[in-house]
């Protein structure tokens, strides 16, 4: 963390930027900035970040790679952001995403796809909806970077840039600030190379903030941080959920290996079975629309952002002629989410996956060890503190071979985040760690609701 | 075969000779919006004034309330309590644990693109408001209006229409700003029942102090639902004030018998509708077909409102009484008073000027009248006068202020309700007469007026400083003197009159010009009984 390695981070930028379009927009004075606070001795003094263009910042605009906020200028920074700034942190630039956070593949961009920097030869999809915050830590561009999560968006693009993504515990990391997508499952997330940058930059970040009315009290963090002591060796738990016939021979291979070394290390392994987790697809894909319908409906184009030119009406339909500017699979997920909603279907579609969704958080309370500390399940005395999975059922495609896939049927692009929906209905911690450098293969850590730092602790020991 | 659509409407609504008949059974119910008075918005810090700040638009606006990306909403417990302390008010069972949901319409003053309220879960449910024929000038004895829920909910924001420039301006002072959406039961069968409903509810909130309750800014906001013989019910909006709503109710009820007399109830008033009551008619604005489905979501983000039982029990017992239970204890012992002047003490009007709220004038009052009944007992002055208080409270005093201008919270400085009690007794004891206690009270108030809290008012003192005490030894001689002088002055016409007996009641303007010339300091009776010896004492 010297300042001549932040320097030549922020001076790789330009040509970085070329060949991958990570950035939507770049901070001209983020050099003298740097230069400028150079003597400054704070805990991330000389760090280097980039942000997900879905928070707001008050120096840069945040499009949420979308042309209906193309030129939008925030007044004021997300919370996150705030603490980073005050913290010593220098912002590079925010960072390119699939429109809103929707989407897997980072191609989904007004601003066109960010490609993967581990190919610098081919087009390979960096993986999204975070791309751009994964591709600009695997290229170096930024120490770290922050992302959302809201099923899978940090963790994918991590394992698909062989980078560290942290999703830490719903309410842990303030959402002020971050314009929602789903918020009941919208998450901010931690990506970075080492497990010491990653931490450092979560302890700043840890703080309950009460302009979020979802963040996690004070009361019971302090509950959590009596709760989930230390451990030496661990009770690991493999799902057989997530072990499925489509995963390729090779990665199988690789993520036995990775569990083979775990266990010379004394950490003990249970086959766990979490049934409802074959569930989280249609619960995630019945109420992230509904959610995220919801809150795409303030943008009218009368007080900010891109209006269309010559009518707010069509048809009959208020704003019709604005909103056509949302992209298409955005459009997709507002047909989806006002279908879920629909007064006739609600009760068929929400209000069943809302239960579904509690089923299966309490199968992850059946088999963790720990107590839950907000459904109050008091945890299962041999139960396990970890439960590990591969973050993805395969490599990245490439983006012709993606598009195509996207084309023949939009659902093809849902099944990516199959193996990580399931934490984020449930709000767990969850790391995605690489397997080896330069691989586009992760393997996600998770541990029980609020129990983050049994998920740090452990990276801190396999990592590097 | 082209088959025209008939048109029933009633050329002009016949308000004077309205009258319901009795084989058309109307039957209403109202939903009320109340903007509640708390210093903040409903889910911001923002100022809650839609009201003052008409000129300087978008002025009381957070980020939240013109829904920039990234803004979250922040209950403001303050409204949760005014909640409570409506819902305990009117009976309705208080719902442990309510919910925030999502309705969606797009509209230019609606910025998040959806509104805020409780649509799943509300906050109360059940309760009910009684009127009486006594006290609300219903014609039942009483009537027991049921309410169906109380839900809070976000007011949107002001569009004003410039039609000449083809353009919408756009207000967000009141977007936000916290409201609660009561509902009740159809119940409703007569007019006045619903006007005095409205009367009786918009005293309430006032009372409560949770709402100024005033239909003319908009504070209040009334919907009627309507139907005719049990047929489909019809909404009716846009109902400004209280004359609006009666008009828009009898037009609404004339349309629809018309239609029930042609026998045509069927074809026309089994679907539901929703109607605008533009001035003159009500006009269709959507029916069945073209509903709006709002797809209600509940809130992901908002917490559920959760309370104790302990909560909504302390909250009840720090209610004030009620408006009736005001009423029923000034109409009876040791208060007596008429209706008419029981109800200036307890109802809430808006337009004193200034001078003094209710609350304030019936503390004045209690106050005062315990602190007088207190020295008639213990001086032994005989029978508390019950009538002396009120009167001269809510005719004198208040008179006097309105001329002045001085608000009664200033001049209870000066007059404190000890004080006034003294200058009661006074007049209880004859030791003034009214008219010297009336010239009394003005020239101390004016005085304040003038001068400011000077030094505490001393009315023994300044009585005799006057020499407004009573005369009671009157010299006989002096008071013939005075009496023949008058008789003298007076013209000879109506003095024959009252010898004859003709005119026997000219005397009492003999009586007035005593007292004037006596400043009142000599007894009326006295007075007639010296011109009764004087003129009529021959016929007799």
């Amino acid at each position: 963390m010297s300042l001549k390695t932040a320097l030549s981070r922020i001076r790789s930028i330009p040509e970085l930027q070329k060949r991958y379009n990570i950035f939507i927009n770049i901070d001209p004075s983020a050099e003298k900035r740097l230069v400028d606070n150079a003597d400054k001795e704070l805990p991330l003094s000389h760090l280097v970040a980039g942000i997900k263009d879905n928070i707001v910042t008050k120096d840069l605009p945040t499009t949420c790679a979308s042309k209906i906020l193309e030129t939008y200028q925030s007044p004021y920074d997300a919370t996150c952001v705030r603490r980073l700034r005050e913290a010593g942190v220098v912002i590079a630039g925010k960072t390119n995403l699939d429109e809103f956070g929707m989407g897997s593949g980072g191609i989904h961009s007004h601003f066109g796809p960010v490609l993967n920097p581990l190919y610098p030869s081919t087009k390979i999809t960096a993986g999204g909806s975070s791309s751009g915050s994964a591709a600009a830590v695997a290229a170096g561009a930024v120490d770290f970077a922050l992302g959302t999560d809201t099923g899978g968006s940090v963790r994918l693009p991590a394992a698909f840039n062989a980078v560290l993504g942290f999703k830490p515990s719903y309410g842990r990391i303030s959402r002020y600030g971050v314009v929602a997508y789903a918020q009941s499952l919208d998450t901010v997330g931690i990506l970075s190379k080492g497990m010491p940058v990653l931490r450092k930059v979560y302890n700043v970040l840890n703080e309950y903030d009460s302009k979020d009315p979802t963040s996690l009290s004070n009361d019971l963090r302090k509950k959590a941080n009596k709760l989930f002591k230390e451990k030496g060796k661990l009770r690991i738990g493999i799902p057989q959920e997530f072990l499925q016939a489509s995963i390729s021979a090779d990665y199988k291979n690789l993520f036995f290996r990775f569990i083979k070394e775990l266990m010379d290390m004394g950490h003990e392994f249970y086959p766990v079975t979490i049934p409802s987790v074959k569930d989280s697809l249609p619960i995630y894909y019945t109420l992230s629309p509904a959610e995220a319908v919801s809150n795409l409906s303030r943008y009218d184009g009368i007080r900010y952002g891109t209006r269309a030119d010559t009518t707010d009406i069509e048809n009959g339909t208020l704003f019709a002629p604005t909103r056509a500017n949302f992209g298409r699979e955005v459009q997709d997920r507002i047909i989806l989410g006002n279908y879920n909603l629909c007064s006739e279907t609600f009760k068929n579609n929400y209000v069943k996956a809302q239960k579904l969704r509690v089923g299966l958080m309490n199968d992850f309370d059946e088999i963790f060890r720990g107590p839950n500390i907000i459904s109050n399940s008091k945890g299962n005395v041999s139960g396990v503190d970890l439960i590990i999975s591969l973050t993805a059922t395969g490599p990245p495609s490439t983006i012709e071979s993606f598009t195509s896939a996207e084309n023949s049927s939009p659902t093809n692009e849902y099944l990516n985040d199959v193996f990580t929906m399931p934490m984020s209905l449930a709000g767990l911690p969850t790391l995605s760690i690489p397997l080896g450098n330069d691989v586009p293969l992760g393997v996600q850590v998770t541990a029980q609701f609020a129990d983050d730092e049994t998920v740090l602790n452990f990276a801190d020991r396999i990592v590097n | 075969m082209l088959r025209l659509k008939r048109w029933y409407n009633v050329d002009k609504i016949q308000t004077s000779k309205f009258k319901l008949l009795p084989q058309y059974k109307l039957k209403c119910g109202l939903e009320i919006h109340t903007q509640l008075n708390t210093n903040k918005k409903l889910f911001s810090q923002s100022t809650n004034d839609p009201f003052h700040s008409l000129d300087t638009p978008n002025a009381h606006t957070s980020y939240f309330d013109i829904a920039l990306p990234g803004t979250q909403p922040i209950l403001n417990y303050e409204v949760v309590l005014y909640a409570l302390r409506l819902s305990l008010a009117l009976d309705s069972k208080v719902n442990l644990r309510s919910q925030f949901d999502r309705k969606h319409y797009f509209y230019g003053d609606q910025p998040m693109g959806y509104q805020i309220t409780q649509h799943y879960s509300p906050f109360a449910s059940g309760g009910h408001l009684t009127l009486h024929k006594d006290g609300d000038g219903i014609n039942d004895i009483e009537k027991k209006i049921n309410l169906i829920q109380l839900q809070i909910e976000q007011d949107t924001g002001k569009s004003i229409y410039r039609d000449n420039e083809k353009q919408t301006l756009i207000d967000l002072n009141r977007s936000n700003v916290p409201l609660i959406e009561m509902v009740t039961q159809p119940d409703f069968t007569d007019l006045k029942q619903i006007r005095a409903f409205i009367k009786k509810y918009q005293n309430l909130v006032r009372h409560l102090d949770i709402s100024t309750g005033d239909l003319e800014t908009g504070a209040m906001r009334v919907d009627v639902n309507l139907s005719v013989n049990d047929f489909a019910r019809v909404e009716l909006k846009n109902l400004p004030n209280t004359s609006s709503i009666m008009n828009a109710i009898k037009y609404e009820y004339q349309r629809q018998v018309k239609i029930l007399e042609a026998g045509e109830g069927e074809e026309y008033l089994s679907h539901s509708e929703t109607r605008s009551w533009n001035g003159e008619s009500t006009v269709k604005l959507r029916s069945k077909e073209t509903t709006i489905d709002y797809r209600y979501m509940p809130d992901p983000e908002l917490p559920v409102i959760s309370l104790s039982a302990d909560v909504i029990e302390g909250v009840g017992k720090s209610l004030p009484p009620s408006p009736d239970e005001i009423l029923s204890q000034l109409m009876t012992k040791p208060y007596s008073l008429s209706l008419k002047d029981a109800r200036i003490l307890t109802i809430s009007g808006n337009s004193q000027d200034g001078i003094y709220s209710q609350v304030e004038l019936l503390k004045f009052y209690l106050d005062t009248f315990d602190c007088y009944s207190k020295i008639v007992e213990r001086e032994g002055l005989g029978e508390v006068k019950h009538k002396l208080p009120t009167n001269w409270i809510i005719h004198e005093l208040l008179g006097d202020l309105k001329k002045l201008q001085i608000p009664l919270e200033k001049a209870t400085a000066i007059l404190s309700p000890e004080k006034f009690a003294d200058f009661l007794t006074f007049i209880h004891s004859n030791k003034i007469s009214s008219a010297s206690g009336k010239l009394l009270l003005f020239h101390v108030l004016e005085d304040f007026q003038a001068h400011g809290l000077t030094k505490q008012i001393n009315f023994d003192e300044l009585i005799k400083e006057y020499e407004l005490q009573t005369i009671d030894q009157v010299n006989e001689a002096d008071l013939k003197k005075l009496c023949q002088k008058i008789i003298e002055a007076a013209d000879s016409k109506m003095i024959n009159g009252i010898v004859s007996g003709k005119k026997r009641n000219s005397i009492k303007f003999l009586v007035g010009q005593g007292m004037r010339s006596s400043q009142g300091r000599i007894q009326a009776q006295q007075f007639e009984d010296m011109f009764k010896e004087l003129l009529c004492s021959n016929n007799e």
